[in-house]
């Protein structure tokens, strides 16, 4: 029988490692569309040209009519904009095996909502309003999912991993890699004890209170690691049953949207710097999109609310390093070890699973390659331009182009995890289930905040200056 | 030895990995992560015993699917 499980692992894993493999998943599209739109960024840039054109985003405005105007004024270059996006996350789509004819209609409706929400964010008193872009559109989304309903045929369109990767991947064009070697070291070891201590409240409050060990795993790197993504990972490697993979998902997703909302009220009302927020949020969110709601929500205070300090992108970078490097890329360890713990140690479950160290990389998150790789790039370009001539020069024409993409992938995905969280749909929870994640929802919370105020916040200042 | 390597989860009638029923079946999975993701692999629902598993796995209640089936006959017959 091991020979069996051995020799099937083995075909899996070879499948798993073919070429093809970097057509099939969405991490690896958001890196190709990524990627893609910074090469030619920097192309056009290195032939003292830009992508400024088609990198059109709304500007601060007071009055309607300014919309109407501006609106007036680059109508093609938000037709040409959406062309991109749809051709790019289209062809992505379509190779994922959602059909084309079924992506673009319900795009199309994405992007005029996500542009009206970018459009809004920039009136000049939307931040006295609250109208945060984030917020309005996962506000928006959750209204209208949870009381009028969304069309099915809305559904191909509303992808939200796959626009906040390319996001991701994006941003990293305006991360200089000095900045991920130098601030990556201190990420992953305030992860890692946070990480740590939030499984192993989650998993031993889960088995005390009499849940099965595989559900208590799940939970608990739902909760520690990285939310959604981790629970399914986890889930499938010790073959969690599907109902408490649902309860799992169901736990992280509302946890997850009440911090969107909970995590920048708190930081706001303690005036946060913006360094230090994002790597509080980094610690304590669950899943990627919703902490960069929360991120860029509290960036969006800087400047605009008395009393917070720090670059409005900082909350984001310092997001992202908590925990896209100090979180996320180890996900594959996290499924490998507690595999291997529930092969030799756990109740039998009458499936017989096999655990390979090849898991590591099968589950690893590549969109973090993405990343790494827009970042090196950008720096590399950067690298014959003092300071001042890169604020003058390579900001302008290459940068700042590439962050009004990503803000568009970002915003597409904030209004899509309103629209796909449907609340009624969810699976019901229980109490033990609800009673062990909340307490590890706690200590991540109060132990992040600790380390990100009190241990390492004059490192995340710095980052925000 | 062939035959026991094509016996996994993934060669299984009861095995579903398709990512748009995933997200269907699990629903929350697409609001902040999705079935198409890297982290996923293959891992899918197994229907005889209702658990969410790796797409490697064996089991004694394996059954390949109707056109496998059919298509074994078919060379059985050929040759």
């Amino acid at each position: 029988m091991a020979e069996i499980a051995q020799t099937a692992h083995s075909r899996v894993i070879a499948r798993r490692s073919s070429w093809g493999d970097l057509f099939r998943n969405e991490d690896w599209w958001a890196i190709w569309i990524g990627l893609g739109l910074i090469a030619v960024a920097v192309a056009l840039f290195a032939a003292d040209g830009n992508i400024k054109w088609i990198a059109v985003a709304p500007q601060k405005w007071s009055h309607l009519s300014d919309v109407t105007q501006q609106l007036k004024q680059h109508a093609l270059q938000y037709a040409a904009l959406f062309v991109l996006w749809s051709v790019s996350f289209g062809i992505g789509a379509a190779a994922l095996g959602i059909k084309i004819s079924r992506f673009l209609p319900a795009f199309l409706l994405v992007y005029l909502a996500a542009g009206s929400i970018y459009f809004l964010g920039l009136w000049d008193q939307a931040a006295h309003y609250n109208l945060e872009p984030p917020l309005v559109a996962l506000g928006l989304g959750l209204l209208v999912s949870n009381t009028l309903g969304v069309p099915r045929w809305l559904d191909p369109g509303l992808r939200v991993e796959f626009y906040i990767k390319t996001g991701i991947v994006l941003l990293g064009a305006s991360l200089p890699l000095t900045l991920i070697a130098w601030a990556g070291p201190v990420a992953i070891v305030q992860a890692a004890i946070v990480s740590l201590a939030t499984f192993g409240v989650i998993y031993f409050a889960a088995v005390r209170l009499g849940l099965d060990r595989r559900l208590a795993a799940t939970l608990g790197t739902g909760g520690a690691v990285c939310g959604v993504s981790g629970a399914i990972a986890v889930g499938g490697a010790v073959g969690a049953k599907k109902e408490e993979v649902s309860v799992a998902i169901s736990l992280v997703v509302v946890w997850a949207i009440v911090m969107i909302f909970v995590l920048p009220l708190i930081a706001r009302a303690l005036n946060l710097s913006t360094g230090i927020a994002g790597a509080w949020i980094g610690t304590s969110e669950f899943a990627d999109a919703a902490g960069l709601a929360a991120a860029q929500t509290y960036g969006g205070y800087a400047g605009n609310v008395p009393g917070i300090a720090g670059n409005p992108d900082a909350a984001v970078s310092a997001f992202t390093l908590m925990k896209v490097i100090g979180r996320d890329m180890w996900i594959g360890v996290w499924a490998f070890v507690l595999s291997l713990i529930a092969t030799a140690r756990w109740e039998r479950t009458g499936i017989q699973s096999k655990s390979r160290a090849a898991e590591i990389w099968n589950r690893f998150p590549k969109f973090v390659l993405g990343f790494i790789v827009a970042s090196a790039v950008v720096t590399l370009v950067a690298r014959g331009f003092d300071y001042a001539a890169y604020k003058k020069e390579v900001v302008p024409a290459l940068v700042a182009p590439l962050q009004a993409f990503r803000t568009w992938a970002f915003t597409f995905a904030f209004l899509s995890i309103g629209l796909t969280t449907r609340i009624r749909e969810f699976a019901s929870i229980g109490a033990r289930p609800l009673v062990a994640f909340s307490i590890g929802v706690l200590v991540n919370v109060v132990l992040g905040f600790v380390l990100s105020t009190q241990v390492f916040n004059e490192f995340w200042n710095r980052l925000g200056q | 030895m062939n035959q026991a390597a094509s016996r996994s989860c993934l060669k299984c009638k009861y095995f579903n990995h398709a990512p748009a029923d995933l997200e269907a079946a699990l629903p929350g999975l697409s609001s902040l992560s999705s079935a198409y993701a890297a982290v996923r692999c293959d891992d899918g629902i197994c229907a005889v015993h209702q658990r969410y598993v790796t797409a490697s796995s064996v089991c004694p209640a394996f059954a390949y699917p109707v056109s496998r089936i059919r298509s074994m006959k078919l060379s059985h017959c050929a040759s």
